[in-house]
């Protein structure tokens, strides 16, 4: 739950690497990520959950499907002690990132913190995978 | 099928951030804050103070803001340290969460329930009369008057439209005062609504 | 094979903050529905099956001599606080229990409660001063005696299945609660042995197996065709919109007929009801219609004929080249038949008390287009047609909310009739990538 000091802490930064510096992959490419987080100095964390996952965007509700996820508790692999933090994984066959009408599909990175007080902090990063041309409202080909 | 993007062409950067600012995920009650009806930020906290104990409604027609404020409210209990929960009435199968969670609440405690019209009509005089029996504090919305003190009314305005477009994404200039006006008039006011036809002319307009 | 290049550094959304808030409702109601349950089956066990299983397996048999007969009176008090007696018969038993006579009162079980006592002394004839019927004792409390035994199958079942199902609904909530409590979104969204129980609704459409976010094409498959492998499910609605104008004819005809019953009785009593006349006019304008519809919409459906569609393969991949068979039944002239390919997509959004679905046809091709087609009662107008998924075209998806969707549509116009769509889903898989032995990836021809 999120504390009444919510607003006045800074909130942290996280930059992401990738292994694609154009941030596109096609399917069952591994993927790989570093991540250096900044302004962490008041209140380490005491987790961090690493995940790949797909999610809807458009006019329905937003559904999600994660493909990986990993949950990192070992103060040694945490910041401060570890300034960087990766993981990697080999990505599905589907579904690939579809740029639709209504529907929208879109992979991402998410680093969630986690920290003592209760509060948690997520940075979400967009890749690509697969190359397939936006969607329009219907052209009828005869 | 239109024309596919020439082989080995990467995607921009404008593909990863080409989100449709309108879509449900940026519009969804509790992704922008409580507006009123002229646009300004509801005072959140000034409302949770008059939420000790009673009963209480959010009166307003359908896409209001009426969820986004029970919302904001819930959220902002939660963050002060008070045990709170949120039932959503989609039918009268959803009478009983709402009961369940007043009767277990105590005193102190917020119990939203969202959707009162839903409720089946004993099971709305049940849930007031266990809160007041178990002294917690009960918002509810409505879409006319229930005989319960108003907290808020909510009313929309194209100004709210446009206050609520300035916190969504960048919509890149595809989107017109006029685009506003016209859809929040054949929508008669009603916001979600309103902002799901600007979704669609932001489809229409994409660069 | 490519390098990593660690350079391109790109911020990411930023969100704050859990929702326990919202879990904390679904935990109180499933561990209420729990508790009921547990508190329920404890009822039922320990005032029902668990005596009733104590009787017919501890008790020990004897015979018991009739030495009285009596009532047993019960005040019942009704909410108009008018008071009545009900009476139910019993008898009063002699029996051995270890060489020792006991004498005791019981109630025979096939005697039942009758509220009116004449009618309990005469189910007492039944049974006759100085008869011998058997018994059984309780043997650790020896004044308890029964005359019958046997299962109550009923009362199992109710023991088992409405605690039952309050105990198995509100522990797999409590259960899907605290596995939710203080945990992320991505973390509760990971799939897990327990996650499908625990949340049925939750799970989506099934999908295929190595292909997540498609839907699984088994009931494509499980139906083969005469001609070509596969035959298509139909998924048109037709028939159960003409079920759905049958139930509504039939019911409010049925409530029209009730009240035109009415009306003529008072009439011939010499009564006009002009209120009850005024309605039956709508009433009937609106039951006729209702007829005539269904009638007609049931001509339609029987005179246009089946349809029905074969295709060469299943699943489908972009850039594949496929073969339909499509037979069309029925009698008269069809002014078109056209047989097209479309992908729409599909999403549905609930807030407060509205669930909207969107839906958007996003591409579509003519596969085929025939005019002026007639029909031959008792023979099929078949076609063999050819058509390609584009190569870049995107793959089947489906999600809870969410969904992709390809099928094929045989829209037919009969001269003089309404048209008619009859639709057949597809599942297209996403092209089949392969690596060869030089580490460059290229995509495998359909």
């Amino acid at each position: 739950m999120s504390t009444a000091q919510e607003g006045l802490r800074p909130t942290p930064r996280v930059v992401a690497l990738f292994s694609h510096g154009d941030r596109h992959y096609e399917p069952l490419d591994p993927v790989e990520v570093r991540y250096e987080v900044e302004g962490l100095d008041d209140e380490p964390p005491r987790a961090v959950e690493h995940s790949v996952l797909w999610f809807t965007e458009g006019k329905g509700e937003e559904d999600l499907g994660v493909h990986f996820f990993e949950r990192v508790v070992a103060p040694e692999r945490l910041p401060p002690n570890a300034p960087m933090g990766q993981f990697s994984c080999r990505l599905p066959q589907s579904p690939l990132s579809y740029e639709g009408v209504v529907v929208k599909i879109r992979w991402c990175v998410r680093i969630r913190f986690f920290f003592d007080s209760g509060r948690d902090y997520v940075s979400e990063h967009e890749f690509t995978v697969g190359l397939l041309p936006p969607a329009r409202p219907l052209m009828t080909i005869p | 099928m239109p024309a596919p993007v020439p082989h080995g062409a990467v995607p921009t950067a404008s593909r990863l951030t080409s989100a449709n600012p309108f879509s449900t995920r940026y519009t969804r009650p509790g992704a922008v804050p409580p507006l009123d009806a002229s646009g300004q930020p509801l005072d959140v906290g000034r409302l949770l103070d008059r939420v000790h104990d009673g009963c209480w409604v959010i009166e307003g027609p359908h896409g209001r803001g009426k969820t986004t404020l029970v919302r904001a409210l819930i959220t902002a209990a939660a963050a002060a340290g008070r045990t709170t929960s949120f039932v959503q009435v989609r039918s009268w199968a959803d009478a009983w969460p709402a009961l369940s969670s007043v009767a277990t609440a105590g005193p102190g405690h917020i119990v939203a329930v969202d959707g009162w019209e839903q409720l089946p009509r004993g099971v709305g005089v049940l849930i007031v009369a266990m809160a007041r029996w178990r002294r917690t504090a009960m918002i509810t919305t409505a879409h006319r008057p229930i005989g319960l003190p108003v907290l808020a009314r909510h009313e929309s305005s194209p100004a709210l439209v446009a206050a609520i477009i300035e916190r969504l994404p960048d919509h890149r200039g595809t989107i017109l005062p006029d685009d506003i006006e016209q859809a929040f008039r054949s929508h008669r006011g009603n916001v979600r609504d309103t902002l799901a036809t600007l979704y669609d002319r932001f489809e229409e307009r994409r660069p | 094979m490519r390098f990593p290049r660690f350079f391109g550094k790109k911020r990411g959304h930023r969100r704050t903050g859990s929702q326990a808030w919202a879990s904390l409702g679904d935990a109180a109601f499933h561990a209420a529905l729990l508790a009921a349950g547990i508190v329920f089956s404890g009822l039922l066990l320990s005032g029902v099956a668990v005596p009733e299983w104590r009787i017919n397996q501890h008790f020990l048999a004897t015979d018991c001599t009739v030495l009285g007969k009596g009532l047993v009176r019960r005040t019942v008090v009704a909410a108009d606080r008018s008071s009545s007696f009900t009476w139910q018969p019993c008898l009063r038993v002699r029996y051995d229990v270890a060489g020792s006579p006991t004498e005791s009162w019981s109630t025979p079980s096939r005697s039942t409660t009758a509220s009116d006592r004449a009618k309990a002394v005469a189910a007492l004839s039944a049974w006759k001063l100085g008869d011998t019927v058997p018994g059984w004792y309780d043997p650790t409390a020896h004044a308890t005696v029964v005359l019958e035994r046997g299962y109550n199958w009923w009362m199992w079942l109710l023991t088992l299945l409405l605690p039952g199902a309050l105990i198995s609904f509100g522990g797999m909530g409590l259960a899907r609660a605290i596995r939710r409590w203080g945990r992320s979104q991505e973390r509760c969204a990971v799939p897990s042995r327990f996650s499908d129980l625990l949340d049925p609704l939750a799970a989506g459409p099934r999908q295929a197996a190595e292909h997540p976010g498609v839907p699984a094409c088994d009931d494509l498959v499980n139906s083969p065709g005469t001609v070509l492998p596969y035959r298509l499910p139909i998924e048109s609605p037709e028939n159960w919109t003409l079920l759905g104008f049958g139930l509504f004819a039939l019911l409010w005809n049925s409530v029209l007929a009730v009240l035109g019953v009415g009306a003529v009785v008072d009439l011939v009593r010499g009564k006009i009801d002009w209120l009850l006349l005024t309605l039956l006019v709508p009433f009937a304008a609106v039951g006729i219609a209702s007829l005539v519809l269904f009638i007609r919409r049931g001509l339609l459906t029987t005179a246009v004929g089946p349809t029905q569609l074969e295709i060469s393969a299943q699943p489908l991949r972009p850039g594949g080249r496929y073969e339909v068979l499509l037979a069309q039944g029925g009698s008269g002239t069809l002014d078109s038949l056209r047989l097209a390919l479309t992908l729409e997509e599909q999403a549905t959004f609930t807030q407060g008390t509205d669930t909207r679905t969107e839906r958007m046809t996003v591409w579509a091709c003519d596969i085929r287009t025939w005019v002026d087609l007639q029909l031959t009662p008792g023979a099929r107008f078949e076609a063999r047609e050819a058509f390609t998924i584009p190569r870049d075209a995107m793959h089947s998806f489906a999600s809870q909310h969410n969904a992709v969707r390809w099928s094929i549509a045989v829209h037919g116009q009969p001269a003089g009739w309404p048209g008619f769509v009859r639709t057949f889903p597809l599942v297209v898989f996403p092209a089949e990538p392969t690596i060869d032995h030089g580490g460059l990836r290229r995509e495998a021809s359909p």
